[in-house]
């Protein structure tokens, strides 16, 4: 309220009390006046204070909605990342179960399964192809003699070594895994007998140069191998027999060299 | 205490759930991925909530569990969310997530869950559990 609408009030106030105007005819009108003033201020301020209330309560509403926005947001968000990291989890772990269904815990290579399948899929490919496709199969020589006199220990790290060796000896294309044992199985896509002797030829040359700690250096790592050329006529399982033959008849001939059946 | 015990068998695809309100402890273990996140786990939340509004013991999670889908990851941050609350009236609330200790996955998420939480947390390798 402003200073001259206070002396207003004040002076009214004073004429009011003032018994020298009490019985004034306009006396009895401004104190009806003057009462009527006075409730429509405190109705004005009735009014403000129930407004400004309710405009607090509103916008504390909206404060505690956009909270709760806020604060569902964040949940979504956490939510999503866990969730996210569940299913990299889960992937992983989908990952690690084919690495480990297809490849052999011992050298991390192919396993016989793995190894079936995809003889299986060369040859229908050949099939369709025309094109050539031979399977070396290898043995390591007197395995059962390194083991007898070094251990288990050392025969397993022989055959890792045996494994690396034989997979680095590899040309492009072609596909090394343990069939079993001390027995792997190289699959050699699109390549005649004529050519896959002298790659068996290099994967013997190869496993010569492994040296095992544990195993003295007169007992010379090889192994032998035994190839065979698939025909179209016959299933993968007799191109593996003969190779079978093969290599038995390469551990005949003194072992450490390659055979093929022809 | 009028809150009845819960005890759930785990199955394939879902947890066993047991709530024991004379220990103070629900126990969550094992895989969850649920057809019905509501139905598995609407009872756990309900008795969560029962428990904490019946008296002032203590509460303690103890959860093994390794896979959860979303809406199961969904539901336990609605229990954290209980335990929260209670803490903040300074009730005695704790976790504790155990997990394999070959799984290291499992412990960075977890950790993910204990964000923002401020009551105890703790996320235990396995193997102590049983030393």
């Amino acid at each position: 309220m402003n200073a001259a609408a206070g002396e207003l009030d004040r002076k009214i106030e004073a004429l009011l009390a003032d018994p020298a105007w009490l019985d004034h005819p306009l006396r009895e009108a401004l104190a009806a006046l003057w009462e009527r003033y006075l409730a429509q201020l405190h109705r004005l301020d009735r009014i403000a204070s129930l407004s400004d209330r309710f405009q607090a309560l509103v916008r504390d509403r909206d404060l505690t909605r956009t909270e709760q926005f806020e604060k569902r947001l964040r949940q979504v968000e956490k939510m999503t990342r866990i969730s996210d990291g569940y299913q990299e989890m889960m992937r992983e772990l989908n990952l690690q179960l084919q690495q480990a269904s297809t490849h052999d815990l011992l050298t991390g290579l192919p396993n016989r399964r793995f190894l079936a399948e995809r003889l299986k899929q060369e040859a229908e490919r050949s099939r369709r192809s025309g094109e050539p496709l031979c399977v070396a199969l290898a043995d390591v020589d007197r395995f059962k003699h390194v083991n007898d006199s070094w251990g288990h220990e050392v025969g397993d790290i022989a055959l890792r070594a045996v494994a690396q060796a034989m997979d680095r000896a590899l040309r492009e294309g072609d596909l090394c895994g343990r069939w079993g044992g001390e027995e792997f199985l190289v699959i050699l896509p699109a390549t005649r007998l004529d050519d896959a002797m002298p790659a068996a030829e290099r994967i013997l040359d190869a496993v010569r140069d492994v040296r095992v700690e544990g195993i003295p250096a007169e007992h010379r790592i090889t192994i032998s191998i035994g190839v065979a050329q698939w025909s179209a006529q016959e299933r993968p399982e007799a191109t593996l027999a003969r190779a079978d033959v093969a290599l038995f008849e390469a551990k005949g001939n003194g072992r450490d060299r390659v055979m093929a059946l022809t | 205490m009028q809150v009845t015990d819960l005890s759930i068998a785990g199955t394939q695809s879902t947890p066993e759930i047991r709530a024991d309100a004379a220990a103070g402890v629900l126990s969550l273990a094992g895989d969850s991925y649920p057809e019905n996140a509501f139905e598995l786990f609407g009872p756990v939340i309900d008795w969560v909530e029962r428990y904490l509004a019946a008296g002032d013991a203590p509460l303690r999670l103890d959860l093994r569990l390794l896979y959860l889908n979303t809406s199961s990851i969904r539901a336990v941050m609605d229990i954290f969310d209980l335990l929260e609350e209670a803490f903040t009236h300074q009730r005695k609330v704790s976790v504790d997530w155990f997990y394999d200790h070959r799984n290291e996955r499992v412990r960075e998420l977890a950790e993910e869950f204990a964000e923002d939480c401020t009551f105890p947390f703790r996320i235990l390798p396995d193997e102590e559990a049983a030393g």
